[in-house]
């Protein structure tokens, strides 16, 4: 066998985890084996040491100062209470309030002119979005097309901003990473 | 219903009364974990009250079907090992050396001989429980002061029977090692110091 099955051995045995025919097997080598006897002799020493040693205690006046750190549970239970509450009227007043305006138009909305008079306005607001992005594109590229010098220091200002929000997050937000 | 339940189920509704009778019986548990794995007095008492903050904050995602013990000191070895995490990326100044357990300060003149030879033993765990990386000396003082089974320390840590049994094993070998490297032989010089 070898010696690192022999040291499964000793663990099994520190553990009180070992058979007889096993520890008779264990006893025997290290009777034959000098480096196993001397790990076997540091391995037990360390056990029966760990195993000696009292658990540490803290002051006698740890529970009352850890008692008076609590956060108090009660306020915010009542405070977590309060904003699902909250969550859940958000949710139910709007619609509330959409069924009811339904409930009341309903009669305009039955009309189908009515429909097709909201159809076209919304396709007018969007017409109109799309011809003041189109011309802002446009002149953003006459602009630029003009002055190609005020592209070139955009791209420095966005790099300089992030630049110094780096730096920022490192030296203000993660300080104890900062050596002296 | 036991008494722990009832002090559960007060705290639940946030009696600190409660919560504190909870504290009382575990704070010796959770110290001295905290303790051996922070190695220092001020920062595993700081350890050990805010594994309470924590627990007080966190009774309502605690599952009765297990152990409240077993719940605590995950929490409170949770907390350590970010602790000591966190610690080492810190540069420490050489003029602040870590203060130890009250129960091992200098004042030792005063002391009996006994408390004195408990110092030392203390002293000497400590030094060899130092030289673990914190999963395995969080292995080994489970193992060793709380006598969980493999079964309880591998569900506290998250991890497998035999992922728990192999830290332990090279912890022990570890340990083993640093001992027959510096002539270490603890057990002898604990008696030669009682002698």
């Amino acid at each position: 066998m070898e010696h690192e099955t022999f040291f499964t051995l000793m663990m099994d045995a520190l553990d009180g985890e070992l058979a007889e025919d096993g520890r008779a097997e264990l006893e025997s080598h290290l009777r034959a084996c000098p480096r196993c006897l001397r790990e076997w002799q540091a391995l037990s020493t360390i056990d029966a040491l760990f195993r000696q040693t009292p658990a540490l205690r803290p002051a006698t006046d740890f529970v009352q100062r850890t008692i008076a750190l609590l956060p108090d549970r009660r306020l915010r239970l009542w405070t977590m209470g309060v904003m699902y509450l909250f969550l859940l009227l958000s949710g139910i007043i709007p619609l509330l309030i959409g069924a009811i305006v339904y409930t009341l138009l309903r009669p305009a909305f039955s009309q189908p002119t009515v429909w097709e008079s909201l159809l076209q306005s919304v396709e007018k607001i969007f017409q109109v979005m799309g011809t003041v992005l189109n011309a802002l594109f446009i002149s953003a590229g006459e602009f630029i097309g003009q002055n190609p010098a005020a592209l070139g220091w955009l791209l420095v200002m966005i790099g300089i901003v992030s630049l110094w929000g780096g730096v920022f997050r490192q030296a203000v937000i993660q300080p104890g990473q900062i050596s002296s | 219903m036991n008494e722990e339940s009832i002090w559960l189920e007060q705290a639940r509704q946030g009696d600190k009364v409660a919560f504190g009778k909870l504290i009382e019986a575990y704070q010796g548990p959770v110290y001295n974990l905290a303790y051996r794995m922070m190695s220092n007095s001020g920062e595993a008492e700081e350890a050990a009250q805010e594994a309470f903050i924590r627990a007080f904050t966190r009774l309502d995602s605690y599952n009765p079907a297990h152990k409240f013990s077993t719940w605590l000191l995950s929490i409170t070895s949770n907390y350590c090992i970010d602790q000591l995490r966190k610690r080492r990326a810190i540069l420490l100044s050489i003029d602040e050396p870590l203060p130890p357990h009250p129960a091992l300060s200098a004042d030792q003149e005063k002391r009996p001989e006994s408390q004195l030879i408990m110092n030392e033993q203390q002293a000497m765990v400590q030094s060899l429980l130092e030289e673990l990386a914190p999963d395995y000396r969080q292995a080994v003082v489970l193992r060793y002061w709380h006598e969980l089974s493999y079964e309880e320390i591998a569900e506290m840590m998250d991890t497998t029977v035999s992922a728990i049994k192999s830290r332990l094993f090279r912890a022990r070998k570890q340990l083993a090692e640093i001992a027959l490297e510096t002539g270490l032989n603890p057990m002898e010089q604990v008696m030669e110091m009682a002698a």
